[in-house]
């Protein structure tokens, strides 16, 4: 397919069709942390991003065509509104977590990881979660699990994450609590 | 709005929700970080809408950034859907989103745009409530200075709001805020929950579906999450309490068209100077009429 074309093919993941709906999904996501929806990186960028946000990229999980697209800016990761990052391996930054004015400004970080719904269990409670649900997580580092306590210590100041496999993701808002199970 | 006015959509090639790509991803951002900071006013770019701010321009920025064409929009203003603000936002949306359908049953409605209450049947999850809102900060009455009152939000501090409840005991044996009644979300920020009644305050709480609340004018999106604590500033000897609607002999009063003596009621007065309460929510009233007289029910 041409560029033109799935430009303004209304499916593509940069129409705004498909957009409209990705991010009802990422809402509902959002809203009950730890339930599984259906979207890939690339669809979650291009319906966040645009030329008015700083993106991250230290671990290259983004294509170049999708960065030519998005037009985002380029930023370091300890400064850049959203983070690329993979999760089968250490962080190697540290994340903007906001102030306590404008807890907004925290990072989001996009974290990559095996598969959802298969592999480790993590016991989630707190805003949206009505008593504790459970979200099984393949392929990500525990210590990424260790900064983000230490990175969300202060409420409000905090960042947020959208854990992605390749099809699916689900969001682990700064309000969330993990217990790591066996 | 004009009631000849048409959006020109053939020559201008509007998008479908009228706001552009950029807003709306603007406004999505903003949505994902208040529901991430439950009770934070997250400060947007607000867009200039065909219409006064002050008339529902922040509910309905969030509307449209959230519409889509599979949705059943329910547009309220002060529990009825035939007033003239819900009458006015519905027709802008119908027109700006082709495909999309509007409902008047909160039951079978997915997104709710309200003005001044909420439903009274209760919100399931992956309905969404969106309320406009005049005020966002709850901190407005004793705080005159925006970055003050960041800070204090920030830090949790509600001493002078609280003392301000207080004075209102000393003065008066009784809390006096009857609407935008302070709430802490989550144990953290206090908001102005717009200007619903106490009566709709607990089902804010630990409720099933998501309220997004929008200040188009003040440019502030805020959130109460689904499952989330929504507590109304109160204190240990003097707890929270809601309209009772009683009358002098201590009956509970009941709407006069439908008979539900348990809702929220307007009072009406009639020509002779005499007093009758009716059902805010009319569709709510519509349900409990359509149930105990079905002969009269309305038929919509």
């Amino acid at each position: 397919m041409s560029e033109t074309a799935s430009l303004l093919d209304h499916q593509s993941i940069w129409g705004p069709m498909a957009q409209q709906r990705v991010f009802r999904c990422l809402l509902e996501a959002f809203s009950y942390p730890g339930r599984i929806q259906s979207a890939s990186l690339p669809a979650l960028l291009a319906t966040l991003g645009d030329s008015e946000i700083s993106l991250a990229d230290p671990d290259e999980l983004v294509a170049a065509d999708d960065w030519r697209r998005l037009g985002a800016r380029r930023e370091a990761a300890d400064k850049a509104n959203f983070v690329v990052a993979r999760g089968d391996i250490d962080p190697a930054f540290q994340p903007a977590i906001g102030t306590l004015e404008s807890p907004e400004q925290g990072a989001t970080i996009l974290l990559r990881v095996r598969k959802l719904g298969r592999g480790a269990k993590l016991k989630l409670s707190g805003p949206g979660i009505q008593d504790a649900i459970k979200l099984a997580v393949g392929g990500l580092d525990p210590a990424w699990l260790e900064r983000r306590a230490q990175w969300n210590a202060g409420f409000p100041m905090g960042v947020d994450f959208i854990l992605v496999d390749g099809e699916q993701f689900a969001a682990l808002p700064r309000t969330v609590s993990i217990a790591g199970e066996a | 709005m004009n009631p000849g006015y048409e959006l020109p959509l053939e020559e201008a090639g509007y998008s479908f929700g009228f706001l552009d790509e950029y807003a709306k991803r603007e406004v999505r951002r903003a949505i994902l970080k208040a529901i991430s900071i439950p009770g934070y006013q997250t400060p947007y770019a607000s867009r200039e809408m065909p219409m006064g701010r002050g008339f529902g321009t922040g509910g309905l920025q969030l509307t449209l950034a959230l519409v889509g064409p599979e949705d059943r929009l329910k547009v309220i203003d002060q529990g009825a859907d035939d007033s003239v603000n819900a009458v006015n936002l519905r027709h802008f949306v119908e027109m700006t989103c082709p495909g999309m359908d509007t409902t008047e049953h909160t039951r079978a409605a997915t997104l709710i745009q309200s003005r001044h209450r909420i439903p009274e049947v209760p919100l399931r999850e992956n309905q969404i409530l969106v309320l406009q809102v005049p005020y966002p900060d709850a901190l407005v009455v004793v705080e005159s200075s925006e970055a003050r009152r960041k800070t204090m939000h920030g830090e949790g501090d509600y001493a002078r709001l609280l003392t301000r409840l207080y004075e209102d005991i000393v003065r008066f044996d009784e809390i006096t805020i009857a609407h935008r009644y302070p709430t802490r979300i989550a144990g953290h920020y206090v908001i102005d929950p717009s200007p619903i009644p106490r009566y709709d305050l607990p089902k804010l709480h630990r409720a099933a579906a998501l309220t997004l609340l929008g200040a188009g004018r003040e440019k502030k999106i805020y959130a109460v999450p689904p499952y989330t604590d929504a507590e109304p500033l109160a204190f240990d000897d003097v707890p929270f309490r809601i309209e009772d609607f009683r009358d002098a002999a201590g009956r509970r009063c009941a709407c006069a068209r439908c008979g539900a003596s348990d809702s929220f009621l307007d009072e009406l007065i009639g020509d002779d100077g005499a007093k009758s309460w009716q059902c805010s929510d009319s569709d709510y009233c519509n349900e409990q009429l359509a149930v105990r007289n079905p002969q009269e029910a309305v038929h919509i």
